[in-house]
């Protein structure tokens, strides 16, 4: 029984990686006051791109650089449609995910079925070898380590640097960034494709540690589930990764029963992630409204251009 | 009527210029980027536009195919283009089309073997499959403020694996072997087809409601009211609008327009509910929408344009071996191309 829970579990914390890095990308763009509906094709261009790396040099370290490197560029466009043109953000993020979903499956089509080493998973010293946390939380691929250690630190990063103050106030009011001499357009910019490396290395961690594989769309909609995390979490990127890990949860759960053979159906349990997903933002309900950046008011409640 | 009609003409003839302007340049650099793109995969690129214009436009088979596919992307186009006027963002074409066509198979399952009587039975209830999976999203905006943009988008996941589930178990043809597939529907509740091309009668649906929702838009009371909710809530509703209300219709009314896009797909093209019905043409019709500024006659127009992409992109795959996919490419940069030239003539 033990074995089981923890099995669960720890699948759990290896399958939130990659919403994790992308919900924290989006928060990253979103605190600037930018929603990236892209994120699921920068996810899907960094998932391709690490795993062509990959596949080519034989270092999943370089593939996952690669693939942030890849979510960045595309975030890049969004970032250049919505913010620098100044047009609408959830329409130019849907025009880049599907941007992403037509470059992907261009070039991917002669991955799919390369075989690659992934990422291996290391365990910690000590740590892993705690009883049931151990298993649990420490013996995982250095991509799951780096989203735990991210969390905390984007935190950081927000709450007490200057830039992150820059940032913020960009979200909540530009023209006073503007009146201090920063430009909010440039980190607007900045703030966009750095969200899209993270969602980059999100669907990294997907293709070369977790599922070893390239296949079209293989994201399923985590990008999306991404965004919806960011708003479940307040903007605040230590509940992100309570919400990422509901997900991851969900996802690991439903995985675990279908392999026990539970007689529902396989289709009905692939969709308990995407209600999990809609439930905890009915749950939080208005709460988190007040926690929104100002500038994404406009954006998300008067969704006209 | 006539003093609509010459109204709404008069209005069309006002917006053309900036909507040619828009698809002068929305055309000329995504073809130049998607053709960088081809020679990248080491693939000609005049050859593969030559094959992909004869494919679409240069033939009638071609010029057919293209219809085919334009209905239901103009409907899916409608039902992002009723919420966007009154300030919602629907990306749950999707799902939507997918109930509908869910709820045709299983209306079509409960009515069994019946005359031509049947036909409305089965549009209705695709409408209202399509209108109930809105209606979810519709509920949680006006009850809890939730963003209808995230909710459709989710929404779209979960509509996919519950037409997956009902055509692996409870409506799943017991003669199609392995397939997940409903039973064919009896040519009987088929919309009749011109020559044994696909093209059918269903098709006419779709400028039928662009030019009901035309009227209703621009000469109405009702469209008034929503159009006044769209350009500022907080000033409808000290004018005495239910916005809530509005809202909830909306997209209710854009469900149905999405689940009469899947009638189309399983009615008039494929005869049976398939998971890979009309998958796609949700997001399409959202890109079509986008690119007219949500003007629902205009509408027919980029829905036409974005099929002909789309039936091109088979071409791709037959001469140039590319997956039909890599189509998405030049979709989303036609609209990437339209977003860019600026918000100022952005009506959305």
């Amino acid at each position: 029984m033990l074995s089981i829970v923890e099995a669960v579990l720890g699948g759990a914390v290896r399958s939130s990686t990659a919403v994790l890095f992308a919900a924290l990308g989006e928060l990253i763009a979103e605190r600037a006051g930018v929603v990236n509906l892209g994120t699921e094709g920068c996810m899907l261009t960094g998932a391709l791109g690490a795993f062509a790396v990959t596949a080519a040099t034989g270092n999943p370290y370089l593939g996952a650089l690669a693939g942030g490197g890849c979510g960045a560029l595309l975030a890049a466009v969004h970032a250049y449609v919505a913010v620098v043109r100044g047009a609408n953000q959830l329409a130019t993020g849907m025009a880049v995910t599907i941007l992403g979903l037509g470059v992907t499956s261009f070039w991917g089509r002669s991955f799919v079925s390369t075989q690659i080493q992934g990422m291996e998973p290391i365990n910690l010293p000590v740590l892993s070898s705690m009883p049931l946390l151990g298993p649990i939380l420490f013996q995982h691929d250095p991509l799951t380590y780096l989203s735990m250690l991210l969390a905390p630190v984007i935190w950081l990063f927000l709450a007490r640097t200057r830039w992150g103050l820059a940032l913020r106030a960009t979200g909540e009011r530009q023209e006073v960034v503007y009146s201090v001499g920063y430009s909010p357009t440039m980190i607007r910019f900045a703030a966009v494709v750095a969200g899209g490396f993270l969602a980059g290395l999100g669907g990294a961690q997907l293709a070369v540690a977790y599922t070893l594989n390239w296949v079209e769309n293989m994201t399923q909609g985590r990008g999306y589930v991404a965004v919806a995390m960011v708003i479940f979490a307040s903007w605040n990127p230590l509940m992100a990764v309570a919400g990422s890990y509901l997900f991851g949860g969900a996802l690991s759960l439903q995985l675990a029963l279908q392999a026990q053979g539970v007689g529902v159906s396989p289709f009905l349990m692939s969709a308990v992630p995407y209600l999990v997903t809609l439930g905890v933002l009915i749950v939080v309900g208005r709460r988190r409204r007040q926690a929104m950046p100002d500038e994404l008011r406009a954006v998300f409640e008067g969704s006209r251009g | 009527m006539s003093v609509f009609t010459v109204g709404l003409t008069l209005r069309v003839k006002r917006d053309f210029k900036p909507i040619a302007q828009r698809f002068g340049v929305a055309a000329v650099l995504p073809v130049a980027l998607f053709a960088l793109f081809l020679m990248l995969a080491g693939v000609a690129p005049i050859d593969t536009f030559a094959a992909m214009l004869q494919s679409s436009v240069g033939s009638s088979y071609g010029i057919g195919e293209v219809l085919v596919r334009a209905a239901p992307f103009a409907l899916t186009a409608l039902a992002a283009v009723i919420p966007a006027r009154a300030g919602l963002l629907n990306v749950g074409a999707e799902g939507q089309l997918v109930c509908g066509g869910l709820g045709v198979a299983a209306m079509a399952f409960a009515l069994g073997d019946v005359s031509p009587a049947g036909i409305p039975l089965l549009i209705v209830a695709g409408m209202a499959g399509g209108a109930a999976w809105a209606g979810i999203a519709g509920v949680l905006r006006t009850k809890l403020q939730l963003s209808e943009t995230i909710s459709t988008l989710l929404l779209n996941y979960i509509g996919y694996l519950l037409v997956a589930h009902v055509l692996q178990g409870p409506l799943k043809d017991p003669a199609s072997f392995n397939w997940p597939y409903s039973a064919p529907l009896s040519d009987a509740l088929r919309f009749a087809t011109l020559l044994g091309s696909r093209v059918n009668v269903g098709m006419l649906l779709a400028p039928l409601a662009a030019g009901v929702l035309a009227v209703l838009l621009f000469r109405t009371y009702w469209g008034l009211n929503l159009r006044v909710t769209g350009g500022n809530p907080q000033a409808a509703r000290r004018a005495g609008i239910n916005v809530p209300r509005t809202y909830l219709t909306v997209m209710l009314i854009a469900g149905a327009l999405a689940g009469l896009a899947g009638v189309l797909q399983v009615m008039g093209v494929e005869g049976r509910l398939r998971p890979t019905s009309g998958v796609g043409f949700g997001y399409a019709g959202f890109l079509a929408a986008w690119m007219v500024g949500h003007h629902p006659i205009w509408v027919l127009l980029s829905a036409l344009l974005l099929a002909a992409i789309a039936v091109s992109g088979d071409a791709l795959q037959i001469t140039a071996g590319l997956p039909a996919s890599s189509i998405n490419i030049l979709t989303a940069l036609v609209l990437l191309g339209v977003l860019a030239r600026g918000r100022a003539q952005s009506r959305g």
